[in-house]
C-alpha cells in the first residue's frame, strides 16, 4: 500500500513537472516570438489632424471627461486674423468677445489684441472640451492653425483608445514617444504627394 | 492575535454605521449629479444657435442679446460646477467607503469567530459532482442553443455579400472575357461577332452608367474605364490586363518596310527604350530614357506626329544619378500604362509619374531606387483606379498599389522573393479578381483591393523574365533554368502539369482554353495542349525572339529579333500565314488597334496598315 | 541645446516652405511691428519610458514579496498590506494600465498581426506573473493585481457558494478569454479593457456604465468574495492552468494536517479541497465507465462547439468597425431592412464617402475580416467545447484525498486559512 502510494505520488510529480516544463516552454516561446517584434520605446495615442473630420466624438468618446483631446494652437501657422473663423460664429458681424459671437461653447479661446490688425488667440486648456468646433471653423475659413491633439499630460494612455474605436476617420494611431504630436503642415506625410 | 488588544466595538460599530450612511447619501447625490452632468453636452448648443440666428436677423434686439449671454453663462456654469461637484463628490465617497471598509474589517477581526464545523455529509462530494455535471451540461447546451438562435435569426451571408460587392463589375466585365476565350476554336469571323456581341451587352450596362454620370452638360469621365473601354484599346503591356490577347479587327498580314508597302508612317523616337507602345483612342504612348533624361511621348497614332513630350524630372526623392543598368535592359524597359484619364510611367531609377492626356503632370514620386543588376523592367498594370507596380528588388521586394488619382500608396505587400523582371497580370477567375505575379521562388496571387496574398506556389527559380499567361482557371509560368508550369489556381493551387524541354527567359507565353504557346529567345516556338501539356507542334526559327507574341483573335503575331514577323493561326498544326519583314531589330512587343499594328523597332516606330 | 533650436527653426522653415509650395496659407503670417513675440505651441510631453521600467521592477518586487509572504512568512497581514500598496500604486497612481489582465490581448494581437509592434512592458506584464505562478502558485492574485486587491478589501460577509454553482460559473472566464483573444487577434477591439470594471474607480473618471458595473461588482464582493477574479477574469484562466502544476504552493498547515476541520469554511473563495471518505470511492467502477463515455463525447463536444462557433461568426464579426461600416453602406439603400439610421451612423458613412477610398476596397477588407472570424469561430467554438468536455471529465474523476489542501487551481494564496490552523510549525 505504502509503496504503491509512493509510486503514485512519484508519478503525479512526474506528470506535474512535465506539464510545468511544457508550460514553461510555451511561455518562453511566446515571449521569444514576440521579442522579435517589440518596440523598445513607448508609444502613445495621437490623432492625425490631416485625417480628422471634426465629428465631435473626441469630446464624448474619451474615457475621461472632459476629454484628453484638446485643441492646440499652432502659432506658426496662424494668420492672427481679426475675423477668426475659429473664434467667431460664421455670420458674426460685430467682432466682439460677446457670448453670442463666440463659436467655442465653453469660452475656452481668449482673444487679445496685438497690433492693428492682428489678434492673438490662445486656448485655455482647462476649459477646452475637444469638441473641434473651432478646428472646423479655422480649417474652413482660415489657415487651419487650430488642431485637435491628444494632450499627453492628461491622456491616461489606455491600452485601446476608446476614441480610436469610435473615430469615423480612422485618425487615431499609436506614435513613438519621441514624436508624440502630429501637427498638420509640419508633418513629413505631406511630401509624399 | 486580537486577544491582547481590546477593540472598542461600540465605537467602531458607530463609525461603520455613520460612514455607511454617509457614503450612501453621497453615492445617491453623486449619481444624481453624474446623470445631470452627463446629460449636459456643452458642444450641443442648439438652443443658443437658434437664438443667435434670430439675433442675426434682428441685430438691434438687445433683450435677445442679453438672453443669449445669460443662457450661455448658465450652460457653462452648470457644466463646470457639475464637473467640479462630481469630482469632489467622488473623492468624498472614496474616503467614506474607505472608512466604512476599515471599520467593518476591524469589527470582523475583533469578533471572536467560532470556526463553523459542519457535519460531514456522506454524499456531499458525489452529489455535488453530480449536480455540477448536470448544470455544466445544461449550461453548455444553453450556450449552443442561444448562439444558434442568434446566428439563424440574423444570418445574412455578409461575407459572401461583401466579397461580391468588392467586385462590382465581376458579373459583367470579366464573364465577357471568359466568354471570349471560349471562342478559341472558332474562326476569326465568329469571334469578332461574338466579342462584339458581348461587348454590346456590356456596353448597354456601361452606357447607362455613363449616362447617369453625365447628366450634367459636360461629358464627365467616370473614375476609371469600363470593360468596354479597356477592350477597345491597348492600354497596357501585352494588351488589356496584360494577358497577351486582343480582339482587334482587320489587322494587316503583309507589309514591307523597304518598299513602303502598308507602312502608314514611320518616325524616330528621341530617347531609347525597350518598352512597348500602348494605345488609347487616337493617342499612342511610349517612353524613352537615357542615364540623365527620362521622357514620355504622346503620338497621334493616325499621323505619327508628336502631340506632346513630358519630362520626368524634378521628382522629389529621385536619385541624383541613375542606377547602373545593362545595355540590353536600358533606362526605360517598363511599358507605360494608360486608362484614358492619364498615362502612367515608371523608369529604372524608381520614378513613377502620372501625366494627363494633355501632357500635364498630375503626380510624381520616387518609389526608392531599385537595386537591380540589369535594371528595373516590370511594366505597370492598371485595375480600376489602381496602378499596380511589381517592385521586386534586391533590398525590399513588394507589390504596390498606387492611387491613379494621387499616387498615394493604397497598399504595399512585402514579398520574400528575388529580383523579378516579369510584369503583373490581372485575372478575373470567375469568382474574384486577382493580381498574379511571377518571381523566384514563387508564383503568387493578390487581392487587388487589399493586397492580401491569396495563394502562392513555389515553382520558379533563376532570373524570372517572362510574365504569366492565364486561361480558364490555369495560369502558366515559365522561366529558363526553371520549368514550364501549369498551375490550377485556387486556395490551394496545384500543378496540373510541367515540362522543361523548351524554356523561355524573355518572351512571355500566351494561353487560351486549348493552346499554350511558348516562345524561346533562342528561336524555338512550341505549342502545347494547355490542359494536358501534350505537345502539338514545335518549330525552330533562325533569329530568336525577345518580343512577346500577341494573340489577335486566334492569329498569333510574333516578331523575331531581326524584325521579321511570323503570323500564324493558333491551332493543332503550325500554319504560317505570312512572314513580312521590317528590316530593323525589334525587342519590343507590338500594339494593336483596329486595322493597325504599331511596332517599336530599334530606332523607329512603325505604323502598319492599309493606307 | 543650441543645435536643437537651429534644427527646430530649420524644420519649421522647411515645413513652411512645403506648406507654401502646396497651396500657401490663406492668411500669411504677420510680421509684428510692435515687437510682439509669438508664443510657442504647447505640447506637454507624455510620461517617460523610465516609468514603464519602474512598473516592471515594482511588479517583480511585489510578486517576490507576495510569494515570500504566502509561502514562507505565512502572514495574512503582510499580504493585506501588500494589496493596499498594489491598490495605491498599480491602481490609483498608475490608473490601471498596463495590467496583466489586459496584456493577454496585446499578446494575441501581436501573435496574429505582425504589423503590430508590442511594447516590451506588455510582454513583461504578461509573462512575469505566469512564471511566478509556475513556481509559487497564484501569488499574483493574492496581493499584486489591483483588481483582485480592491475586491479583496470588500470581502466583508462572504457566503459560500454551492460547489456546482462555482464550477458552472468558473467556465465563464474561459468563454471570456476565448472571446477576448478572438477580438484582439482580429484587431477588432480590446474587450477586456473596455469592460474593465474597476478602472473607472482608479481614475475617478469613467462612463456611467463603467461605474455601474464596477459598483455592482464591489457590492457583490461583500457577499460573494472576489466575483470578478473567480467568474470573469480571463487572465485568471491562464494562472489557473499554470498554477495546477506549480512547483511549490502555499499550504494551509505549516506541517501535518490533523483533520481538525477548523479551516473547512475559512476560505471565502471555496478553494479548499476536503478529504474524501473512503466509502465514496466504492463507486469507482461506474465512475470509470463514465470517464470512458466522456472521452468519447469530448471530441463530439469539441466539434459541436466549433460548428456552433462557425455559425455564429457573423454575429461576432459585426462588432468590428469595418464590418459594421461595410454593412451600413451595403444596406443603407435597402428599405426592406429596418436598419435604424440615426445620426451617428451617417457620420461614419459621410466620412467614408468623403475619404475617397473605393467602396470595393472596404468590402474586400470586410469580407476578409468576416472570413477570419469564420475560422476564428471554429477555433473558439472548439476550444469552448473542449473546456466543457474536460470540465465534465474532471467532475467524473474521483480523487482520493486525506487532508485539507488548497485547490491549487483556484486558490488565490490570500493566506486567510492559515490563521485557522492550530498546528504549530515544526522547528
Amino acid at each position: 500500500m505504502n509503496k504503491s502510494e509512493k509510486r503514485k505520488i512519484n508519478r503525479r510529480d512526474f506528470v506535474n513537472s512535465t506539464l510545468r516544463l511544457s508550460f514553461g516552454i510555451a511561455i518562453g516561446s511566446i515571449g521569444g516570438i514576440l521579442l522579435s517584434n517589440t518596440i523598445k520605446s513607448k508609444t502613445v495615442w495621437q490623432l492625425d489632424p490631416a485625417k480628422c473630420v471634426q465629428c465631435g466624438r473626441c469630446a464624448t468618446s474619451c474615457v475621461l471627461s472632459p476629454s484628453a483631446v484638446k485643441c492646440i494652437h499652432v502659432y506658426d501657422m496662424c494668420g492672427y486674423c481679426d475675423l477668426c473663423g475659429g473664434y467667431f460664429k460664421p455670420e458674426t458681424k460685430d467682432l466682439t468677445t460677446a457670448a453670442e459671437n463666440q463659436l467655442c461653447p465653453t469660452n475656452a479661446i481668449s482673444r487679445t489684441f496685438i497690433e492693428d490688425p492682428f489678434f492673438e488667440y490662445h486656448i485655455i486648456e482647462e476649459l477646452c472640451i475637444g469638441c473641434g468646433k473651432c478646428v472646423e471653423g479655422c480649417g474652413a475659413f482660415g489657415n487651419g492653425s487650430l488642431q485637435l491633439q491628444v494632450s499627453h499630460n492628461i491622456c491616461v494612455d489606455c491600452n485601446q483608445c476608446s476614441i480610436a474605436r469610435d473615430c469615423p476617420a480612422d485618425a487615431f494611431s499609436r506614435m513613438a514617444i519621441e514624436e508624440p504630436y502630429t501637427f498638420k503642415g509640419f508633418s513629413s506625410d505631406d511630401d509624399e504627394v | 492575535m486580537n486577544k491582547q488588544k481590546k477593540v472598542n466595538i461600540k465605537l467602531w460599530e458607530k463609525v461603520a454605521y455613520i460612514s455607511g450612511f454617509f457614503s450612501l447619501v453621497i453615492c445617491f447625490l453623486l449619481i444624481v449629479n453624474y446623470v445631470q452632468y452627463k446629460r449636459i453636452e456643452p458642444a450641443n448648443t442648439k438652443i443658443i444657435d437658434i437664438l443667435v440666428e434670430r439675433l442675426n436677423k434682428n441685430p438691434e434686439d438687445i433683450e435677445l442679446r442679453k438672453q443669449i449671454q445669460e443662457l450661455d453663462l448658465l450652460a457653462r456654469k452648470a457644466y463646470f460646477t457639475n464637473q467640479w461637484q462630481v469630482r469632489t463628490g467622488a473623492y468624498i465617497l472614496a474616503i467614506g467607503v474607505l472608512i466604512l471598509v476599515i471599520s467593518i474589517q476591524i469589527l470582523n477581526s475583533s469578533k471572536k469567530k467560532e470556526p463553523e464545523i459542519l457535519l460531514f455529509d456522506k454524499n456531499d462530494y458525489l452529489n455535488s459532482h453530480k449536480s455540477a455535471r448536470k448544470w455544466v451540461s445544461m449550461g453548455g447546451a444553453f450556450i449552443v442553443l442561444l448562439a444558434m438562435f442568434f446566428a439563424f435569426l440574423t444570418h445574412n451571408e455578409l461575407g459572401v455579400k461583401f466579397a461580391m460587392a468588392a467586385n462590382p463589375n465581376s458579373d459583367s466585365i470579366f464573364n465577357a472575357q471568359n466568354n471570349n476565350s471560349e471562342n478559341d476554336k472558332s474562326n476569326t469571323n465568329v469571334l469578332e461577332n461574338d466579342s462584339s456581341k458581348t461587348n454590346t451587352e456590356n456596353a448597354s450596362v456601361n452606357d447607362t452608367i455613363i449616362q447617369s454620370d453625365t447628366t450634367s452638360q459636360e461629358q464627365k469621365l467616370s473614375e476609371f474605364p469600363s470593360y468596354k473601354e479597356i477592350m477597345a484599346n491597348f492600354p497596357t503591356f501585352r494588351g488589356p490586363w496584360g494577358n497577351g490577347i486582343t480582339y482587334k479587327k482587320n489587322i494587316p498580314v503583309s507589309w514591307n518596310a523597304s518598299s513602303g508597302k502598308n507602312i502608314v508612317w514611320k518616325r524616330t523616337i528621341p530617347l531609347k527604350g525597350y518598352n512597348s507602345p500602348v494605345i488609347w483612342g487616337d493617342k499612342l504612348f511610349l517612353s524613352g530614357a537615357s542615364s540623365t533624361k527620362r521622357q514620355v511621348y504622346c503620338i497621334d497614332r493616325n499621323t505619327g506626329k508628336t502631340l506632346w513630350t513630358a519630362d520626368a524630372n524634378k521628382i522629389t526623392g529621385s536619385p541624383a544619378n541613375s542606377p547602373k543598368v545593362t545595355d540590353d535592359t536600358g533606362y526605360a524597359a517598363p511599358t507605360v500604362a494608360t486608362d484614358g484619364r492619364a498615362v502612367y510611367a515608371i523608369f529604372a531609377n524608381g520614378d513613377v509619374l502620372a501625366i494627363d492626356m494633355e501632357g500635364k503632370r498630375i503626380w510624381a514620386r520616387n518609389l526608392g531606387t531599385p537595386v537591380n543588376h540589369y535594371g528595373h523592367s516590370s511594366s505597370l498594370m492598371l485595375f480600376q483606379n489602381m496602378l499596380i507596380v511589381q517592385y521586386d528588388h534586391k533590398t525590399a521586394s513588394k507589390l504596390m498599389s498606387l492611387s491613379t488619382k494621387t499616387g498615394k500608396t493604397l497598399w504595399s505587400t512585402p514579398r520574400k522573393v528575388k529580383i523579378s523582371w516579369a510584369s503583373p497580370i490581372v485575372v478575373y477567375t470567375g469568382k474574384q479578381t486577382e493580381i498574379m505575379v511571377s518571381s523566384d521562388p514563387f508564383v503568387a496571387s493578390y487581392n487587388p483591393f487589399s493586397g492580401k496574398e491569396l495563394w502562392k506556389l513555389d515553382c520558379m527559380t533563376g532570373e524570372v523574365g517572362p510574365s504569366l499567361a492565364y486561361a480558364d482557371g490555369v495560369v502558366f509560368a515559365v522561366n529558363e533554368y526553371a520549368s514550364l508550369v501549369a498551375i490550377q489556381i485556387g486556395e490551394k493551387p496545384k500543378i496540373l502539369w510541367q515540362n522543361d524541354e523548351y524554356l523561355s527567359d524573355v518572351p512571355s507565353p500566351i494561353a487560351t482554353k486549348k493552346y499554350l504557346l511558348i516562345v524561346t529567345s533562342y528561336g524555338v516556338v512550341v505549342c502545347y495542349d494547355s490542359k494536358t501539356g501534350e505537345k502539338y507542334w514545335e518549330q525552330e526559327f533562325a533569329n530568336g525572339f525577345y518580343s512577346t507574341p500577341i494573340l489577335v483573335g486566334n492569329t498569333v503575331y510574333l516578331i523575331d529579333k531581326m524584325g521579321g514577323t511570323f503570323i500564324f493561326k493558333l491551332s493543332d498544326k503550325y500554319k504560317q500565314i505570312s512572314n513580312p519583314q521590317l528590316g530593323e531589330n525589334v525587342v519590343s512587343t507590338p500594339a494593336f488597334a483596329d486595322g493597325r499594328i504599331y511596332i517599336r523597332a530599334d530606332k523607329n516606330l512603325y505604323c502598319i496598315g492599309s493606307k | 541645446m543650441k543645435k536643437k533650436i537651429i534644427f527646430l527653426i530649420l524644420l519649421i522653415l522647411l515645413s513652411l516652405q512645403v506648406y507654401n509650395a502646396l497651396s500657401g496659407p490663406r492668411f500669411p503670417k504677420p510680421e509684428f511691428e510692435s515687437g510682439h513675440s509669438q508664443p510657442t505651441t504647447q505640447s506637454p510631453s507624455p510620461r517617460g519610458i523610465i516609468f514603464e521600467y519602474i512598473d516592471v521592477l515594482l511588479l517583480i518586487i511585489s510578486l517576490s514579496i507576495a510569494s515570500w509572504l504566502a509561502l514562507k512568512k505565512r502572514s495574512r497581514k503582510g499580504i493585506f498590506w501588500l494589496s493596499i500598496f498594489s491598490i495605491i500604486y498599480f491602481g490609483f497612481i498608475r490608473e490601471g494600465c498596463v495590467c496583466s489582465v489586459g496584456s493577454v490581448q496585446n499578446i494575441a494581437l501581436a501573435l496574429f498581426n505582425p504589423n503590430y509592434k508590442i511594447p516590451l512592458t506588455a510582454i513583461a506584464f504578461f509573462i512575469i506573473p505566469l512564471i511566478y505562478t509556475m513556481f509559487f502558485g497564484r501569488t499574483f492574485c493574492a496581493g499584486v493585481c489591483p483588481l483582485g486587491a480592491l475586491q479583496d478589501l470588500f470581502v466583508l460577509k462572504p457566503y459560500n457558494l454551492k460547489s456546482w454553482v462555482q464550477t458552472l460559473l468558473g467556465i465563464i472566464p474561459f468563454l471570456y478569454l476565448g472571446l477576448a483573444i478572438l477580438y484582439a487577434a482580429t484587431a477588432t477591439d480590446f474587450i477586456i479593457c473596455r469592460y474593465d470594471p474597476f478602472i473607472g474607480f482608479f481614475r475617478f473618471n469613467a462612463s456611467f456604465m463603467m461605474f455601474a458595473i464596477g459598483g455592482i461588482f464591489l457590492l457583490t464582493s461583500v457577499f460573494i468574495a472576489r466575483p470578478y477574479c473567480r467568474f470573469f477574469c480571463p487572465y485568471g484562466v491562464l494562472l489557473n492552468l499554470v498554477s495546477r502544476v506549480s512547483k511549490r504552493h502555499m499550504t494551509i498547515t505549516p506541517s501535518k494536517c490533523i483533520q481538525c476541520k477548523l479551516c473547512e469554511n475559512s476560505c471565502p473563495f471555496g478553494a479548499i479541497n476536503k478529504p474524501t471518505q473512503i466509502k465514496e470511492l466504492d463507486n469507482q467502477k461506474t465512475a470509470t465507465k463514465r470517464l470512458i463515455k466522456l472521452s468519447l463525447i469530448i471530441p463530439l463536444l469539441a466539434f459541436v462547439g466549433g460548428w456552433t462557433g462557425s455559425q455564429f461568426h457573423e454575429n461576432m464579426a459585426k462588432v468590428n468597425n469595418k464590418v459594421r461600416l461595410a454593412s451600413q453602406l451595403y444596406f443603407q439603400n435597402d428599405t426592406t431592412l429596418n436598419i435604424n439610421k440615426n445620426s451617428i451612423d451617417s457620420v461614419e458613412i459621410t466620412t467614408f464617402e468623403t475619404s475617397g477610398k473605393p467602396k470595393e476596397q472596404l468590402y474586400a477588407e470586410a469580407a476578409s475580416i468576416i472570413d477570419d472570424f469564420y475560422y476564428g469561430g471554429w477555433i473558439y467554438g472548439t476550444f469552448i467545447g473542449l473546456v466543457f468536455g474536460l470540465s465534465l471529465a474532471g467532475l467524473s474523476v474521483l480523487k482520493y484525498r486525506n487532508d485539507y489542501t488548497p485547490n491549487k487551481a483556484t486558490c488565490f494564496s490570500c493566506a486567510r486559512c492559515m490563521d485557522y490552523c492550530p498546528v504549530e510549525p515544526d522547528e
